[in-house]
């Protein structure tokens, strides 16, 4: 299930770049979930260990991904550990409830992020609440960011 | 600094055109938009000239600002646009907030979190959008007459009234309010206006609820707000620059100045002076009521301004009716 702690929390790294960039293994890059996530906010299509072909940046590295998808990463493949979530924009939010279906994860976020239209399970850790959708959502975590 | 600056970094792959217009911007938006690699770009152009490989044109310099030295590093940047890219926690800091203050840069701030220790404007929240390797800004809140609603019921009486602070905007407001049988309240602060407005949405969840705040430094509780009006059609926003913006746009201060500094505040604003444009406006209308019968206070309303006339012209430049 998804966790989330909203407002200043110190205990999340906050500045996921350079953790990722210190951390990441590249069997995290050719991992088919990630491939996926890669395409979805990057547009960037995984061509092998450590290269990453952008359309606009043309042939990267991984520490040059989008912030957003290297959070993703971080929180898929270290869920012990508690990121700060609002590194992602809200092309990412569909890729954190999906990550929050297969494991259990905790994430920091200091801005209300868009999960969407659609029904969820996120737990607001700052209250105990379990909330469904975007209205229930709202009122109790903008109280904290 | 003051007016509007154009900055162009283009290398091969990748161009940025666009313009920053106050002292605050702030840069948001979704992952992979390119708000990193300009900041990137911007850095390798500091840092290498034109050896970099990238083009930068601005008539002002533009630089970096990151890690713990910050503060010395702020020391010697006069007269430059800064940008600072999201991971650089001290942005959030009050001593970042009152050290800035007076300083001559304009800062460009990338970050979804809220500053509510900066006073940035609504209209200087912006987005990169980009079409393959073109990137330019777009404000993320732009309505025309600053008026923000979801879908809202076929009515244009409101029944609830809620004003940012309890200074003469909210005396004013609450005088016609009282009138008219309409509650108002005060949320006792900008960073009250969300829980205020929650508790009143969902307390009354039939009954239209029109909150007023100073536009000039709302920007870091208008993605709360905003996502709560999507929610509740019957929860409306206005925000004008302030209320004192307000009073110089209704025309009951004939001054020739007045309107041509509210054609174009951003010459006139001088960003070391003026940390916020709500001060400016505050200072411009008690200067020029300061000898007439409409002397402005800030703090307590001066009567003269509940009188019918004057009342219907600041009326008249609302886009709402109570």
């Amino acid at each position: 299930m998804l966790s989330i702690y909203y407002g200043r929390m110190p205990e999340a790294i906050f500045n996921t770049a350079v953790y990722f960039k210190n951390v990441y293994e590249d069997s995290w890059i050719t991992d088919p979930f990630s491939k996926e996530m890669i395409l979805d906010v990057d547009k960037s299509t995984v061509l092998g260990n450590g290269v990453i072909d952008s359309p606009v940046l043309g042939k990267i590295a991984p520490v040059s991904l989008s912030g957003g998808v290297k959070t993703l990463m971080l929180i898929n493949n270290e869920p012990q550990k508690i990121f700060n979530a609002s590194t992602c924009g809200n092309n990412c939010a569909k890729w954190i409830l999906k990550i929050g279906e297969m494991q259990d994860v905790t994430i920091n976020l200091r801005h209300l992020m868009d999960f969407g239209q659609e029904t969820f399970d996120i737990h607001i850790l700052n209250t105990g609440q379990i909330v469904h959708n975007m209205k229930e959502l709202v009122p109790i975590a903008g109280v904290f960011v | 600094m003051r007016g509007t600056h154009n900055v162009i970094v283009q290398n091969k792959r990748i161009r940025y055109d666009f313009d920053i217009r106050r002292n605050l911007t702030i840069i948001q938006g979704d992952s992979a938009t390119g708000k990193t690699t300009l900041i990137d770009m911007i850095q390798e152009y500091y840092e290498n000239g034109s050896m970099s490989g990238i083009e930068l044109r601005s008539d002002k310099e533009c630089v970096i600002l990151s890690g713990r030295k910050w503060e010395n590093d702020l020391k010697v940047i006069q007269d430059s646009i800064v940008f600072i890219d999201e991971g650089n926690e001290f942005v959030f800091t009050d001593e970042f907030a009152a050290f800035i203050k007076n300083t001559d840069n304009y800062y460009v701030i990338v970050t979804r979190e809220g500053i509510p220790s900066l006073p940035y404007n609504i209209e200087e929240i912006y987005g990169i959008r980009d079409s393959g390797k073109y990137g330019v800004l777009k404000q993320v809140y732009n309505e025309f007459f600053h008026i923000y609603q979801g879908n809202r019921p076929d009515q244009n009486k409101f029944d609830m009234i809620i004003t940012e602070d309890s200074n003469s905007g909210y005396q004013f407001f609450k005088a016609t309010a009282d009138e008219r049988n309409i509650i108002c309240e005060s949320a006792g602060g900008k960073s009250n206006i969300f829980s205020v407005a929650a508790k009143a949405v969902a307390a009354h969840p039939k009954e239209m609820i029109l909150v007023i705040a100073d536009g000039a430094a709302f920007g870091a509780e208008m993605e709360k707000i905003t996502r709560l009006i999507a929610d509740h059609g019957c929860l409306v926003l206005y925000v004008p620059e302030s209320f004192e913006w307000l009073i110089l746009k209704s025309g009951i201060v004939e001054d020739k100045e007045i309107t041509n500094i509210l054609e174009a505040p951003g010459e006139y604003i001088e960003s070391q002076k003026y940390f916020s444009w709500e001060r400016f406006f505050t200072s411009l209308l008690v200067s020029k009521t300061e000898k007439i019968y409409l002397k402005y206070m800030k703090k307590v309303l001066n009567p003269s301004y509940l009188n019918n006339k004057v009342k219907s012209k600041i009326f008249a430049v609302l886009p709402v009716d109570f």
